[in-house]
């Protein structure tokens, strides 16, 4: 990138983001001309499983640069419903990273979900929807859906779900995950909050020997309380993180939206 | 500030590169001319400074004193040009003082040309120096990237002044009257801005005869008509 | 030698050349902007300083001291602002001093000026100069490359355009103080909220001819929300592997004791209770 900068770097060239400015390193000052696909739209996401919910979350932050492009661009999206307006969907994704592809991918996932419900005449489960999803991003590992995808629902039992992938389908189900730009800022806080990482229960024993304090499935409010308090903490140390808060919750009686506002600046 | 990432590490871990200069300067990507007529010289100039795209700095003074009826016009970056002028500014002060008389407009030239020969490789800078002096009245001098010095009846410059060459070569009449003169270079000025991206905002001006020197000012509001100044 | 020491510039440069990253700079991806008014010049700046797209400082101070009556916001690499305008405005007091007369804002652009060109644009450090002295109220910009502009109202940081969108649309001659401060303050929160690099607070200086008002946090228009729970934990949470009890008396023996005042402190740190 030809580096023209007044005040900052960023300002006048073209808006890329932080960790995805193309590396000047060509041999002896030559410089490489080629197609570059992607741009890190900032923004984070968040899941957690419940005992018989699951929660998806995700900030409405849509950025390049230094600048932002949108205060309400949703990352979380109801997959696999029969109708535009989703209202009998049984699952979530969250797309974090480049936002065109997240919508791509998104888009992609609907119609097949919504394919499986034409032709089985059932909704798929997430654990079908799961693999599916893998299999989607693994078809494109040469030029892949440059997103941190996590899909979100219930189970057989109808115990909470969340399944987490990396930008080329590699996927495991996990109790919680954050996933984008703040995701190292408000895992370790998933991991002490969530399965109490870290936490000894007091007077139990003497150092090795103190035992772990017990996991025990949190309840929605307590997890509604968690997201909302980790995406306050995000947003005053991360600066493409911000602006609104979008959270679904799923239950066995359908999937539930809410809106909370964050800090804008 | 980052280090660049441009150039080459040569083998005694010399870092080398030869786009340094452009890196995030502020830019006055320009259209500046002086021109003499019967009585003088009179130097002209946009007003647009950018940096990149932004424009850092829209009434901009590019037209430079040095001396009581020596000026220059600025062109290149902001910085080499201030940097220049003022070196010069204060060579000029400290030789009228040491000799007791005014120094000629050719004086000027000859310790801008110094400045900007010795330092090329240093220097992004397109001076246009002007003055009046009793001895041969209105003079125009130029000095290109390299640091050249060329006497002149009239000079352009700046990434403005590639799109008047014809309508200068074609216009400019030999011993003009002040207000002929003053119309040519502000019909110039107004046809570069036209064309040039990076020259912009008002028209000023300054006029250097035996009064002394006597600025002007045209806005765009008025189509550059009315004199504001 | 004096001034900035080269001796691992060779390895450094060798090694960056290998491909070991730089070590990364506090910016401050800064709004700051000056405005003229009749009678005097404000100045603002907003608080935040990042590295990269972190945080680094939620409340830092971007307004800073040459002399009483001349003052500098700073946009670009956090130390070298600090550093240029603490070193000018030390020059400058010694000069006051030698003359017998007030430093003017003319001097201290000029040295500013002389300073960063020298340096090329290295030291990268984009300020706002503004001051009163005996010849009338002043207003410079200053960029790192050593170029300076003379304007009544004026921007500079990531967040210029911004803040120059609502003086282009608001700003007209003869200001008072109190309509000054308010553009000022109304141009530093368009960065705020619209350029990612800039955030906070916002902080005034108002300088007149008799004096110099500094307004820390004159508007402080994104307060952190208040937890929904407490995340205070119970004591012997943390698993305590082994203990080594050092007492006050013997601190003496590990690291050198400087008693201090308790009356002098700075900002509160955030913490849990």
């Amino acid at each position: 990138m030809a580096a023209m900068f007044s005040q900052n770097p960023l300002m006048n060239g073209p808006n890329y983001s932080f960790n995805d400015a193309p590396k000047v390193n060509a041999p002896e000052g030559a410089r490489q001309h080629r197609f570059d696909p992607y741009t890190d739209n900032g923004g984070s996401t968040l899941a957690i499983a419940g005992a018989d919910f699951t929660i998806m979350a995700g900030d409405t932050r849509h950025t390049s640069g230094y600048s932002i492009n949108s205060r309400y661009y949703p990352k979380v999206f109801k997959i696999g419903g029969t109708t535009a307006d989703q209202h009998d969907a049984n699952l979530v994704l969250s797309v974090v990273g480049f936002a065109a592809d997240g919508e791509a991918l998104k888009e992609r996932l609907d119609a097949i979900c919504k394919m499986y419900r034409y032709r089985h005449g059932k909704p798929m489960s997430v654990k079908a929807c799961a693999q599916r999803l893998s299999t989607i991003l693994y078809q494109k590992r040469f030029f892949p859906y440059y997103v941190y995808a996590i899909l979100g629902g219930l189970d057989e039992e109808g115990k909470g779900a969340v399944y987490s992938y990396d930008p080329v389908g590699s996927y495991e189900r996990e109790q919680c995950r954050a996933g984008g730009a703040a995701a190292s800022l408000i895992m370790p806080f998933l991991d002490n909050q969530v399965n109490f990482k870290n936490q000894y229960v007091p007077g139990s024993g003497e150092g090795h020997a103190l035992q772990e304090r017990e996991r025990k499935p949190l309840s929605r409010n307590e997890v509604e309380v968690l997201v909302k308090d980790a995406f306050d903490g995000a947003v005053e140390r991360h600066i493409e993180v911000g602006d609104g808060l979008q959270m679904m919750v799923i239950t066995k009686d359908g999937i539930e939206e809410i809106l909370l506002p964050l800090k804008k600046d | 500030m980052e280090f660049g990432n441009s150039g080459s590490l040569s083998e005694d871990g010399i870092h080398l590169d030869m786009d340094r200069l452009k890196k995030g300067e502020v830019n006055l990507g320009t259209s500046i001319m002086a021109v003499t007529f019967k009585d003088g010289v009179i130097l002209g100039a946009d007003s647009r400074t950018t940096t990149g795209a932004y424009i850092a700095n829209r009434v901009t003074d590019k037209l430079t004193q040095v001396h009581d009826t020596i000026w220059c016009c600025r062109s290149g970056s902001a910085a080499d040009t201030q940097a220049v002028a003022d070196i010069v500014q204060y060579q000029l002060g400290l030789f009228h003082m040491m000799n007791g008389k005014l120094p000629t407009t050719q004086t000027a030239a000859a310790i801008f040309q110094e400045v900007c020969y010795a330092n090329k490789d240093r220097l992004s800078a397109g001076l246009i120096i002007a003055g009046w002096d009793e001895r041969h009245g209105g003079q125009v001098y130029s000095i290109p990237l390299g640091g050249s010095l060329h006497k002149q009846s009239y000079a352009i410059g700046g990434s403005g002044s590639t799109y008047i060459y014809g309508y200068c070569d074609a216009n400019w009449k030999e011993g003009m009257e002040e207000a002929d003169a003053v119309n040519f270079v502000k019909e110039s000025l107004k046809e570069a801005i036209r064309w040039d991206g990076s020259s912009g905002g008002v028209i000023r001006m300054v006029v250097l005869t035996a009064k002394g020197a006597d600025r002007h000012l045209y806005l765009p509001d008025t189509d550059y008509k009315v004199r504001h100044q | 030698m004096p001034g900035f020491d080269f001796s691992n510039y060779n390895r450094n440069a060798a090694l960056h050349a290998r491909g070991v990253p730089l070590p990364k700079a506090t910016s401050t991806g800064t709004t700051i902007v000056g405005c003229i008014f009749d009678g005097g010049v404000v100045i603002a700046a907003d608080t935040r300083a990042t590295s990269g797209p972190i945080v680094a400082d939620k409340n830092c101070e971007k307004l800073h001291y040459i002399a009483p009556q001349i003052w500098c916001a700073g946009a670009g690499t956090a130390a070298d602002t600090e550093f240029t305008t603490a070193l000018i405005s030390s020059q400058l007091e010694l000069h006051s001093l030698s003359t017998g007369r007030k430093p003017r804002v003319v001097t201290c652009m000029t040295l500013l000026k002389q300073h960063l060109f020298r340096y090329q644009g290295h030291i990268g450090a984009y300020l706002v100069v503004a001051g009163v002295d005996p010849t009338g109220t002043h207003l410079f910009t200053v960029h790192a490359h050593g170029s300076t502009d003379k304007l009544p109202y004026v921007t500079m940081g990531s967040g210029s355009l911004a803040a120059m969108s609502v003086f282009e649309t608001q700003w007209k001659t003869h200001l008072t103080r109190d309509d000054a401060v308010k553009l000022c303050s109304e141009a530093i929160q368009a960065g705020i909220f619209n350029d990612l690099g800039s955030g906070s607070n916002v902080d005034v200086a108002v300088i007149t001819a008799d004096k110099t008002t500094l307004m820390r946090g004159y508007v402080k228009p994104n307060e952190r929300s208040a937890k929904l729970k407490s995340y205070a934990f119970e004591k012997g949470t943390t698993a305590v592997l082994n203990e080594k009890i050092i007492r006050k008396q013997d601190l003496g023996n590990y690291v050198s004791v400087h008693e201090l005042s308790t009356t002098e402190e700075g900002d509160k740190m955030e913490v849990d209770t």
